[in-house]
């Protein structure tokens, strides 16, 4: 993406000696019947709405229209820290875990089944992507229902009807959402079988784009599948895979659905993530103050590890 | 050329799509239009005068019940009422109280709601409902009704809402289960109970039915074991819910679940307390009457006879008593609503003998003194053993911050139950955190 | 050298597996709706030896006025879709082809809104919509979903859209068309695998979209589909039977419209800018 692709209206306007100003201004009139509409629907329906949020975090709100809500300064962010059963901090630790357990995951799974889908000898590739990309295109509510009932507890749920009763790998059937690993196993399984079709789709496309030759040479030099792999593959994918998994953490980052469906933060509040927990925290005992306080936490945390990598994201393209 | 071509039918079918937003937009509009054609038309039928006012009314009646209310109890409210049209909307469960926020912060509630009996004080302290208790009529209608129910509209010296109706659970044991744990019927004390559920220990079925780790699932059980939350007036948490009788009774149900003689249900696990009692893995849960109109509902579906299979009694008596947890929905009024006076002439309507005795024909317990008992010589088959539950049963704390509470009284059973900490030490704690809200 | 057949043995055999392993749970669920009366829920071996039969279908579809909520949803949806696929290239368009200044800040801090949660925005974007006298209409919740929708497309598309070679805009500017006619005739039709994956993603997020339309539409004629569908989960029990037949109808024209839509999904226009990029 190089500069001078960008600049159509120099040639059309020639820089003169004006003032940088009047140059701006003009540019800014010539985009401006293009992103009039989208700017000002973005700024009222999604700006506005933050700042609200932001102010929310240093009110003692009050759901109804016309309340007072008083400024109380940090008082909402503090309270969020003397919870005593420390909610957010375990919703930030389990925030971060499901980083680290999805991502790799669904990152390897993607490219890996991509690749193979990929092979030149195999036939119905579209109907192979279309299965693969079945589940992204289903809702999460009735995805989390079926979960729920392939995951039920004892031998009447699938999972523990397959891996107890038929096959005997488990020794008993397992209450997934009775327990906290168990759980946040149930969870991840959920989200990774949920999005990892997504993933398969985009390195699928990315595959076209790699020169066959390259494989070609690496055949005549004898190099084995696993090696092609590696050597070539991995890293021409490159560009791609920093997209891929900066879509991947942001996911996982967002994760809602996924916990507020299936455990609604249980048991004993250990599964929440910070979506969730400002669910429940503004919805459920309308505490909108502390639940605001931790969007804005949320939001800054994320900005501040992101940052470094805002402009690659901002120039990433999608395929 | 190829790519020309898709172009073009791109645009067709954005074309396409645009047309059929048009001629549904057209449509919207028309039934829209239609609906106050309707408005219209109905006054001048009346040939009153008055002008029409339209009030909503929000509900979660099931599909059962919302038969009887679309049929019967519009109908008859509107003929008694000419000049009043009641709206119903029927809400879905999931994220109903974020649709009251929204409503409220919106200013775009319904007029009026039946809600939980749980959410009353904690929407009244929002200031987002009205006071009934100083309009015309209040005493009267608060005379007709039980006095349970009432009181869980009660808040700050007001009331904030009235019953509609009320329910409990109550003790519904399979059949076959109760004669293989060798009984003829129901146990009458958690002795009794507890015996029967280890006979049938050995066989791999389970016999005490706490339903789940909420004040719902264990309040029945913790009060019948002599446990307590709170003090009378609901003031104080301390030498109450930390009480020894309260730490003993919780310690009986953590014993029990360490003995594998509580459904596995209990802390989130399956079969289902219906599924468990439908197949007789399960001897016994509490539930409410719904359990017995959604299974005559089902019955040609599912082949099980819930009358025939089942038999209920009220919950076996402990140190506490017989007692189980009230449950019930009550009718508001919102703060904003646009037509005070007529709503409350609707909730006034609603909670008189006649539409009280509709309502009751689908197994919701009216509140109406009178209506509940006619019910006796209704041919209700199931709703005896509630109506007796009911005189010893209990309300949940009716406070603003039940809601947290709740959660702390959960979390704290929880961890007891699961053995992260002792019943004394988890009910200290929870008694702390309690203390801290409510002042 | 060719591949040896244990090893595409091997290779089918994976990605089959991993078909299976996708398939199968719709499979599972598809047997779930034979069963009637599932307020109890079925066991595994009953449910591999179901009779088929249509009527939880038929009552669900009879049911909660489904068909209404049906006919509600395909057109919150599809005027949501082209309205969020042309802001969104629109906007996208001023981004990828303009220079302005404060132009990389404006696109950093849209792309910031997209990390902070957004679950409480409901209540401030529902009070807008009260204030523009906009609460129980379509053009309420489109506004909410084209408008809340606008980043997310621009950062999909600006990459997109700035790969497209400048040589094509030629022909056009030698017609004298201006910056109008780039946009209509040469950024979207090059474009529409972009596009195309793009509108997929929209009708699907919309089509299954809940607490926005249940907060916005208050009426019960004009609710959409997903309401109708937990409607079915009773407040006092859920009938998978039924619930599951609904989403199975629900799914259907997502899984039509994304098997029309696939083959152009993605492929060609990676060649053409991604790995370079």
């Amino acid at each position: 993406m190089s500069a001078s692709l960008l600049t159509p209206e120099t040639k059309q306007a020639p820089m003169k000696s004006k003032s940088k100003f009047k140059l701006g201004l003009r540019q800014w009139m010539a985009v401006l019947p293009y992103v009039a509409i989208g700017f000002i629907g973005i700024a009222v329906f999604v700006i506005y709405p933050m700042i609200r949020n932001i102010m929310i975090s240093f009110q003692d709100y009050s759901i109804m229209p016309n309340a007072a809500n008083p400024w109380v300064g940090f008082d909402n962010y503090t309270k969020v820290f003397q919870d005593p059963n420390d909610r957010f901090l375990i919703a930030l630790r389990n925030t971060f875990l499901n980083v680290a357990a999805t991502v790799p995951v669904n990152w390897f799974l993607a490219i890996f089944f991509a690749v193979l889908i990929n092979a030149k000898f195999v036939k119905f590739k579209i109907a192979f992507r279309t299965i693969y990309y079945l589940p992204i295109v289903t809702s999460w509510i009735i995805i989390a229902l079926l979960f729920k009932y392939l995951f039920a507890d004892g031998d009447g749920g699938f999972i523990n009807y397959i891996l107890h009763a038929k096959l005997g790998i488990l020794s008993e059937p397992i209450a997934w959402r009775s327990n906290y690993w168990s759980a946040m196993i149930m969870i991840w399984l959920f989200h990774i079988w949920k999005t990892v079709g997504w993933g398969v789709v985009i390195y699928l496309a990315a595959l076209q784009g790699v020169p066959k030759d390259l494989y070609e040479a690496a055949d005549i030099d004898g190099a084995n599948a696993n090696q092609k792999f590696w050597r070539i593959t991995i890293p021409l994918l490159k560009p791609i895979t920093l997209f891929v998994v900066i879509n991947l953490i942001n996911g996982a980052f967002g994760f809602f659905p996924q916990v507020y469906f299936i455990t609604q933060g249980g048991p004993m509040n250990q599964t929440h993530v910070i979506p969730s927990l400002i669910y429940i925290e503004a919805f459920q005992n309308l505490k909108f103050g502390p639940a605001s306080a931790m969007g804005v936490m949320m939001g800054l945390l994320v900005f501040v590890m992101t940052y470094t990598q805002m402009k690659k994201i901002g120039r990433q393209k999608m395929f | 050329m190829n790519k020309m071509r898709k172009a073009a039918l791109t645009v067709m079918a954005l074309a396409m799509v645009f047309v059929m937003a048009a001629c549904a937009g057209g449509n919207g509009g028309n039934s829209a239009n239609g609906g106050n054609a309707g408005n219209g038309g109905a006054s001048n039928g009346g040939g009153d005068s008055a002008p029409k006012v339209t009030i909503e009314y929000w509900h979660t009646y099931s599909d059962a019940e919302e038969v009887v209310l679309t049929e019967k109890i519009k109908p008859a409210f509107e003929d008694a009422h000419p000049n009043i049209e009641l709206k119903l909307t029927r809400m879905p469960y999931e994220g109903l109280k974020q649709q009251v926020i929204a409503g409220v912060a919106g200013d775009a509630a319904p007029d009026l709601m039946r809600m939980d009996i749980v959410w009353v004080p904690e929407f009244a302290a929002q200031n987002a409902l009205m006071d009934v208790s100083k309009l015309e009529g209040f005493d009267e209608l608060k005379a007709s009704v039980f006095e349970a129910p009432m009181a869980t509209n009660f808040y700050n010296g007001g009331y904030y809402g009235v019953p509609v109706n009320t329910n409990t659970k109550v003790a519904i044991y399979n059949k076959a289960t109760l004669e293989e744990a060798g009984l003829t019927e129901a146990p009458k004390t958690m002795d009794e109970l507890v015996a029967a559920a280890k006979t049938l220990k050995g066989k791999g079925k389970y016999g005490i039915g706490v339903s789940g780790i909420h004040a719902w699932g264990l309040g029945p059980w913790f009060w019948s074991l002599g446990g307590s939350i709170t003090n009378e007036d609901y003031t104080k948490v301390d030498g109450y819910l930390n009480s020894e009788a309260s730490v003993k009774a919780l310690q009986t149900i953590v014993d029990w679940n360490n003995e594998g003689l509580v459904l596995p249900v209990m802390l989130g696990g399956e079969p289902g307390t219906w599924d468990g009692i439908v197949s007789g893995d399960y001897l016994m849960s509490d539930d409410g009457p719904w359990f017995y109109s959604t299974k005559i509902a089902e019955q040609e579906a599912t082949g099980f006879n819930p009358l025939e299979q089942t038999v209920r009694a009220i919950m076996p008596a402990g140190d506490g008593g017989s007692r189980s947890v009230i449950g019930g929905e009550n009718l508001v009024m919102f703060a904003n609503s646009k037509h005070p006076e007529e709503a409350w002439t609707f909730a006034k309507w609603m909670l008189t003998e006649e539409p009280q005795k509709i309502m009751a024909e689908t197994g919701l317990i009216p509140t109406n003194t009178t209506a509940a008992d006619a019910m006796t010589t209704m041919d209700i088959p199931f709703v005896d053993t509630y109506v007796e539950q009911l005189k010893t049963a209990l309300p949940r704390t009716p406070i603003p911050q039940w809601g947290e509470v709740e959660a702390i009284f959960n979390l704290a059973f929880e961890k007891a139950i699961r053995g992260e900490q002792e019943p004394k030490a988890a009910l200290e704690e929870a008694v702390k955190q309690i203390e801290a809200i409510l002042k | 050298m060719h591949t040896s057949f244990l090893n595409k043995f091997i290779v089918y055999a994976i990605i089959i597996a991993g078909a299976l392993l996708f398939v199968f749970p719709f499979i599972y669920m598809i047997l779930t709706t034979f069963f009637l009366g599932t307020n109890t829920l079925p066991k595994p071996d009953q449910v591999f030896s179901v009779k088929v039969n249509f009527a939880n279908y038929v009552t669900v579809w009879n049911k909660n006025n489904f068909v209404g909520y049906f006919m509600n949803s395909v057109v919150v949806t599809s005027v949501a879709m082209v309205g969020s696929l042309f802001l969104g290239a629109l906007t996208a368009y001023g981004f990828a082809r303009f220079t302005f200044p404060g132009k990389e800040l404006v696109f950093r801090i849209f792309l910031l809104t997209m990390f902070i949660p957004g679950v409480i925005n409901i209540i401030p974007q529902f009070v807008i919509i009260k204030d523009m006298g906009l609460v129980n209409t379509f053009s309420g919740l489109w506004l909410v979903y084209i408008a809340g929708g606008v980043i997310g497309n621009v950062f999909f598309l600006r990459g997109f859209f700035e790969s497209i070679p400048k040589e094509l805009e030629e022909s056009v500017l030698i017609d004298g068309g201006g910056n109008w006619r780039i946009f209509w005739n040469i950024y979207l039709p090059q474009s529409l695998p972009a596009l195309g994956t793009l509108a997929i993603f929209i009708f699907q997020g919309t089509w299954e979209e809940y607490f926005l339309a249940l907060t916005i539409i208050k009426s019960e004629a004009m609710r959409t589909l997903p309401i109708a569908i937990l409607m079915f989960n009773d407040k006092y029990s859920t009938n998978y039977g039924q619930v599951f037949a609904a989403s199975m109808i629900a799914l259907l024209p997502v899984i039509l419209l994304y098997v029309t839509f696939q083959k152009k999904f993605v492929q060609s226009g990676f060649n053409e800018g991604g790995v370079k990029g």
